[in-house]
C-alpha cells in the first residue's frame, strides 16, 4: 500500500540524510574498492602502479585464494545446518507450557548478546590442548587430547562449534515466535484427523515455518561470512596453514596487515559478488517453497 | 544580580587566564610503542621522569599493539596526516620502514639539532643490524636474542644436564630422557615464530635472502630452502613428531610462557626480554633457572644470532620543535641510566658498553646470571650479514612463509616440499615488493 506524500520537495528533503550517508559510507567506498582492484598499492596509497587485471589474474590461479574460498564455504554451511537443526528442535521444547520455562529460554537466548570475539575467548580457553575443558573431558573418558590448534580439520570444528554455540540464541529466538504464530486451529484439526506428532511437524509446522527457515538462511549466512571475523582473528588466525582462513579473515590480512591494498579489494569485489548471487539464488527458492500467510 | 554578574565574570577570567597559562604549554611528543602488558606501566613511569626532567616537553606514550600492528597504524594515520612522533619498528620493518618516506634519519636529526651521542658507546652487533648503506636510521633501545630457558629443579631430578651451548641433538637426549621418565609433560616449547627459523639461518651463517641479505641491493630470491633452513625444520619436525615439542600457537608468547612456568614443559625457548617475567616466577615457585645459548645443529660453527627487538623512528612531517623534542627523549631513552634501568626491569639487553661495565662492577650479573646469557651471546656473535639480519620489503610476507610452512609440516606435507613451495611464494613476494615499490618514496 503506497501512501502519497503531500509535498515533493518535502519527501526529498527527508530522504536526504540517509542518502548522503549512503553515498559517503556505501557508494563511495565500494566505487574506490572497485577501482583499486586495477592497482597495486602500497602503503595504503603513498603509491600506486596500475596493473589491469593482474589481480584477478593471481586470485584465480592461486592455492590460497580457492582454499579460502573452500573453508568459508564448508564452515559457513556446517554451522548453518547444525544451528538451526538444533536451533528448531530446542525452540520446539522451549515451546511447551512447563513452569519456569522462562530461565531456559533465557539461558538458551543470552549467548547471542556475545559478540564473536567474546563467544571466540571463551572457546579457545575451553579448547585449549593443554589445559582447556573439552580436553580435561576427552581424556578422562576417551584417553584422547586432540591438537585443537594444530591440526586443519580440528580448527575448522573448533570453529564450526563455537559458531552454532553463537548462533543458538539468535535462531532459537526466531524459531521460537513463529512456532508460537502457528494458529492452534490447525493443530487441533490435524490432531482431530489422527495425525501423529511427527505427521505434524512435517506436513504442517515446517511448511508454515519456511519463510524464517528462509529468512535465518540469509543472516546466518552474512554472519558467517562476515561477522565471524572477531572469532577467527583471537582463535585460529586464519591458521593452522589456512584451514580456517575465510574469505573476510583473508581479505582483511592481505588487506591491512600486508599493504597489498589492490589485491584485497579483487577479494572484496569476488566476495560482493558471491554474497550478492547467494542471496539472489535463496530468493529464487523461496519464492518456490516459501509459503506465506499462515493465518 | 550584579553580584552574580560579578562571580559569573571572575570566573570566566579565571578560565581565560588558566587558557592562556596552560597555552605557554610543554611540547607534546607522541609516542607509539608495541610493549604490552606488565611493560607498559614500565614506559609510563620512564616517560612521566623523562617528563619531570625537562617540563618544556610532554612525551605521551601509547600502546598500540603488536609490532605489525602498530606500523601498520602509523602508516594509516601519516596517510591521514596525523602521525606519531615516535614509533616503535621491530628489524624485519626496517626496509619497509625506510621505502615509505614517512620518517627522517636519526644521523641527520642528531646533526641536525647538534645533540651528542657517542655511537662507540653502544654495541656493535647492534649498530651493525640498523646501519643501511652506512646510515643509521633509527635509534636503538629494545635490543634482544633468543635464549633457551630451562628448569634446573626439574633437571636435577631427571638426571640431566645441559651444556651452556648446546646442540639439537643434545635437546632431544635431554628430552626424551625428562619425557620418557615422566617429569614433565613435554620437553621444549616456544611459539610457531618466524624469528627462531631466522636464528638457526643466522647461527650457520646462512642468509635468509640473496645480495648478502639485502644488504648490498634489493634481494631476488629467497634461501628457505637452504641446508641450514631444512636442518632447522627436521629438527623442530622430529621434537613435534617425538612429542617432545608442544605448539602454543603462533606467536603465541604468553601461552608458551605458561607452559614452561607452569612445569608442563621443562625447557623453553623464548627472547631474553623474558627473563625478568621467568626469573619472578622462578623466585615464587621455588624453582631455579637456568638459561643457555639457542641450541645449534651439532658440528657447526656457532655464527651468533641475530639482534631482535626494536628501535625507535621518528616521523618527518612536524614543526622544528616537535621534531627536537623528539630527538632529544629517544636519545634519553638509550642514556647509559635508562638502558641500565630498562634492561633490570625486563631483560633486554643494555645495548651500551658502559652499561655493561656497570651492571659487571655492581655485580648484577653475578647475583642474576640470566641476563647475562643473551649479551655473552650477542658478544660473540660473528659480524656477518646473516646475523646482521635480513633487509628487504617482503620480510613480513617471508614471516607468515615461514610459519605457516611449519604448520603445513605438523599437518603432514614433508619439510623440503613444505619449504619449497614457501620458498617460491617468497620469491613472488619479494619480485611483486620490487615491482610495486622500487625505489624510496620521496616525500618532501
Amino acid at each position: 500500500m503506497a501512501a502519497k506524500f503531500p509535498q515533493k520537495a518535502m519527501a526529498y528533503f527527508l530522504l536526504a540524510p540517509t542518502i548522503l550517508i549512503c553515498l559517503l559510507f556505501l557508494y563511495y567506498p565500494t566505487g574506490r574498492t572497485v577501482s583499486l582492484t586495477f592497482y597495486k598499492v602500497a602503503f595504503f596509497g603513498l603509491k600506486k602502479i596500475y596493473v589491469g587485471s593482474d589481480n584477478f589474474k593471481e586470485l584465480f590461479t592461486s592455492a590460497d585464494y580457492l582454499q579460502s574460498v573452500l573453508v568459508s564455504f564448508i564452515f559457513t554451511g556446517a554451522s548453518i545446518v547444525l544451528s538451526m537443526t538444533i536451533s528448531l528442535v530446542l525452540a520446539i521444547l522451549l515451546n511447551q507450557k512447563v513452569r519456569g520455562i522462562g530461565i531456559y529460554v533465557i539461558a538458551i537466548i543470552w549467548p547471542y548478546t556475545l559478540s564473536f570475539a567474546v563467544a571466540g575467548t571463551i572457546w579457545s580457553y575451553l579448547f585449549n590442548p593443554a589445559v582447556g575443558m573439552i580436553n580435561y573431558l576427552l581424556e578422562s573418558l576417551f584417553r584422547i587430547k586432540p591438537d585443537w590448534i594444530s591440526i586443519g580439520p580440528l580448527a575448522l570444528i573448533m570453529i564450526i562449534v563455537t559458531t552454532t554455540w553463537k548462533s543458538l540464541g539468535y535462531n532459537v529466538i526466531f524459531f521460537l515466535a513463529a512456532l508460537q504464530h502457528i494458529p492452534r486451529e490447525l493443530l487441533e484439526a490435524a490432531n482431530v484427523d489422527g495425525a501423529n506428532d511427527l505427521q505434524r511437524f512435517w506436513k504442517i509446522i515446517l511448511p508454515l515455518l519456511t519463510p524464517t527457515i528462509f529468512f535465518l538462511l540469509v543472516m546466518n549466512s552474512i554472519h558467517c561470512f562476515f561477522t565471524s571475523y572477531g572469532m577467527i582473528s583471537i582463535m585460529t588466525e586464519g591458521g593452522p596453514a589456512g584451514a580456517t582462513n575465510i574469505m573476510v579473515y583473508k581479505l582483511v590480512h592481505d588487506g591491512f596487515n600486508m599493504f597489498k591494498t589492490g589485491y584485497a579489494s579483487a577479494q572484496s569485489l569476488i566476495l560482493f559478488v558471491i554474497v550478492v548471487a547467494f542471496t539472489l539464488i535463496q530468493f529464487r527458492v523461496a519464492g518456490r517453497r516459501v509459503h506465506y500467510g499462515g493465518a | 544580580m550584579w553580584r552574580r554578574l560579578l562571580v559569573v565574570s571572575l570566573m570566566v577570567g579565571l578560565l581565560v587566564l588558566t587558557a592562556l597559562a596552560t597555552s605557554q604549554a610543554a611540547v607534546k611528543i607522541v609516542f607509539w610503542h608495541a610493549m604490552g602488558g606488565w611493560r607498559i606501566p614500565v614506559i609510563e613511569r620512564m616517560c612521566a621522569d623523562f617528563n619531570l626532567e625537562y617540563p618544556e616537553f610532554e612525551v605521551v606514550p601509547s600502546w598500540k599493539g603488536s609490532y605489525d600492528e602498530t606500523f601498520v597504524a602509523s602508516i594509516a594515520a601519516a596517510r591521514a596526516g596525523k602521525a606519531p612522533h615516535i614509533l616503535h619498528v621491530t628489524q624485519p620493518i626496517t626496509r619497509e620502514a625506510i621505502d615509505s618516506g614517512i620518517f627522517a634519519v636519526a644521523e641527520d636529526l642528531i646533526d641536525r639539532f647538534g645533540m651528542e651521542v657517542k655511537w662507540e658507546d653502544y654495541i656493535d652487533a647492534v649498530l651493525d643490524t640498523y646501519r643501511v648503506g652506512g646510515r643509521l636510521y633509527c635509534f636503538p633501545w629494545n635490543s634482544s636474542s633468543a635464549i633457551l630457558y630451562y628448569n634446573k629443579t626439574l633437571f636435577e631430578k631427571a638426571g640431566v644436564s645441559l651444556s651452556r651451548k648446546p646442540t639439537f641433538e643434545d635437546i632431544i637426549e635431554v628430552g626424551n630422557k625428562i619425557v620418557d621418565g615422566g617429569y614433565a609433560t613435554y620437553a621444549i616449547t616456544w611459539p610457531i615464530l618466524y624469528w627462531w627459523v631466522q636464528q638457526w639461518m643466522a647461527e650457520q651463517g646462512q642468509n635468509v635472502v640473496d645480495n648478502e641479505n639485502g644488504r648490498a641491493g634489493r634481494p631476488t630470491k629467497a634461501y628457505l630452502t637452504s641446508d641450514a633452513s631444512i636442518q632447522a625444520y627436521e629438527w623442530w619436525k622430529q621434537l613435534y613428531d617425538e612429542g617432545l615439542w608442544v605448539n602454543p600457537g603462533r606467536s603465541a608468547w604468553g601461552e608458551a610462557l605458561r607452559i614452561f612456568t607452569s612445569h608442563e614443559s621443562a625447557m623453553f625457548i623464548s627472547t631474553t626480554a623474558h627473563v625478568t617475567a621467568v626469573q619472578k616466577s622462578s623466585a615464587e615457585g621455588g624453582w631455579e633457572l637456568e638459561t643457555t645459548f639457542l641450541p645449534i645443529p651439532e658440528g657447526t660453527e656457532r655464527c651468533g644470532g641475530t639482534v631482535g627487538g626494536g628501535t625507535l623512528w621518528v616521523t618527518k612531517d612536524h614543526p622544528d620543535e616537535q621534531l627536537k623534542a623528539a630527538t632529544k627523549f629517544v636519545v634519553w631513552m638509550s642514556d647509559t641510566a635508562q638502558t641500565i634501568r630498562w634492561h633490570q626491569l625486563t631483560g633486554y639487553y643494555p645495548i651500551k658498553k658502559t652499561a655493561v661495565e656497570i651492571l659487571e662492577r655492581e655485580g648484577w650479573f653475578e647475583e642474576k646470571p640470566s641476563y647475562r646469557t643473551a649479551i655473552d651471546q650477542l658478544l660473540e656473535t660473528k659480524s656477518i650479514p646473516a646475523t646482521q639480519s635480513a633487509l628487504f620489503g617482503a620480510f613480513r610476507a617471508v614471516e607468515d612463509l615461514m610459519e605457516i610452512a611449519f604448520e603445513e609440516i605438523m599437518g603432514g606435507k614433508p619439510v623440503e616440499e613444505a619449504l619449497a613451495k614457501a620458498n617460491d611464494k617468497a620469491n613472488k613476494a619479494i619480485a611483486e615488493y620490487r615491482r610495486v615499490i622500487g625505489e624510496p618514496i620521496e616525500r618532501k
